[in-house]
């Protein structure tokens, strides 16, 4: 006869009240003390990790933005050159004035700009500057001054790029020519 | 052997099986094993508790560190694109096509025989240009004066850029003549269309004096 045969009524009720009391228990205990804990713990040391990735991360971050600081050195300044060239104000306000100016300094008197149309450049880098058409105008213009000062246009505005250029003698005036240009000038918002 | 009576029996069943009762054992296992959680559940406790004070720490420090890396990865965005903005406009001015040394030799080549009336010049999407020049040569050969003009043309502007195609669009002979040094000499008319594209690197001059202009400003 096993064991459990020589146990009484009684005896067997016990046992499975003890045997349900376990089962509570182990219930309780992993339902509502450790699974909790480890729960609380598992999120903390996933944060912890997730925290000690960023601050390494940040370091090398850091660290290469410095790096990165010291060898934009060159470009920053360029760039700062080159936002020096547009002024504040619309552009036709202060283009064609300029313009006036720069050929009376290269001795032709008689210069005019006229905006054809501006639009923004296709390159995405340039997303905060616009490309305007500039049609220049030099009624009466000596040759050689003329193209003394073509040269000093295109190296003093950068930016400026001659697209069309056309030179007419005037049939009264031969030693004068009439000149047409279309410029873009590559200009930062404001 | 001497005989030994139990009279005790039953008292002695009773006893043994007070303490056999299932339940009181059951109520004893239950405890020692409730004890053994208690104390599991306590060192995990204080694990987590350690862990706690840890992260405590980590965040602490990240609360100071995260500011820096904030602005660090904005000036980062910031300054490439400042180098990506200024890699374009360097490219843009590098490729610009410089016409005043075109002019230089358009002018060294243009004879005391000849005259030019008109000058277009465009660039294309294709970044070559074409130039139309429109002129009058004059001499017992107004004709010869013209090719003289178109070849030396091609040969000069062939020097500085490549692809140079110098082609006459029209050659005629004028009915009015011009009058040199008391001798009337015929005149022809022509246009000349010109192709070219500039080469790669010969700008440099210009571009350096740009670096320059740019530079004082």
């Amino acid at each position: 006869m096993t064991a459990i045969g020589k146990l009484s009524k009684d005896q067997i009720q016990k046992v499975l009240l003890s045997a349900i009391g376990f089962v509570f228990l182990l219930y309780v205990y992993f339902t509502f003390f450790l699974g909790p804990l480890s729960r609380s713990r598992a999120t903390m040391e996933k944060t912890m990790v997730d925290l000690q990735n960023k601050l390494g991360s940040s370091k090398t971050e850091m660290r290469r933005t410095a790096s990165l600081e010291r060898e934009a050195g060159t470009a920053t300044a360029r760039y700062a050159a080159l936002q020096a060239l547009t002024p504040d104000g619309a552009p036709i306000a202060w283009f064609p004035p300029r313009i006036k100016t720069f050929f009376a300094n290269e001795g032709i008197d008689k210069a005019a700009a006229q905006l054809g149309n501006s639009d923004n450049p296709k390159e995405p880098e340039l997303s905060g500057w616009s490309k305007y058409t500039w049609l220049i105008s030099l009624p009466d213009a000596d040759y050689a001054a003329l193209g003394k000062a073509v040269a000093d246009l295109e190296n003093s505005e950068p930016l400026l790029a001659i697209d069309r250029l056309t030179i007419r003698t005037q049939p009264e005036q031969p030693q004068f020519q009439q000149v047409e240009m279309a410029a873009i000038n590559t200009i930062q918002k404001r | 052997m001497p005989l030994q009576l139990n009279l005790l029996h039953e008292e002695f069943t009773e006893e043994r099986q007070r303490k056999r009762d299932p339940l009181k054992l059951g109520m004893m296992a239950l405890g020692a094993v409730g004890a053994l959680m208690l104390v599991f559940y306590g060192f995990r406790a204080y694990q987590t508790l350690a862990i706690k004070n840890r992260l405590g720490a980590i965040e602490e420090e990240w609360a100071k560190v995260e500011p820096k890396v904030t602005a660090a990865q904005k000036r980062a965005a910031e300054l490439n694109d400042i180098i990506n903005t200024t890699k374009v406009l360097d490219s843009m001015i590098e490729s610009r096509f410089f016409w005043a040394p075109l002019l230089q030799k358009l002018s060294g080549c243009v004879a005391p025989n000849t005259q030019l009336t008109n000058f277009d010049g465009t660039i294309n999407v294709n970044k070559t240009v074409t130039l139309t020049i429109e002129g009058k040569a004059t001499g017992a050969e107004p004709r010869a004066a013209a090719e003289e003009f178109r070849q030396l043309l091609s040969e000069e502007l062939g020097k500085k850029y490549r692809n140079v195609r110098a082609e006459f669009k029209i050659l005629e002979d004028l009915d009015t003549a011009v009058d040199v040094g008391g001798t009337s000499l015929p005149v022809a008319r022509y246009i000349i269309t010109v192709g070219l594209a500039p080469q790669p690197d010969s700008e440099t001059n210009n571009s350096t004096r740009s670096d320059q202009a740019l530079a004082k400003k």
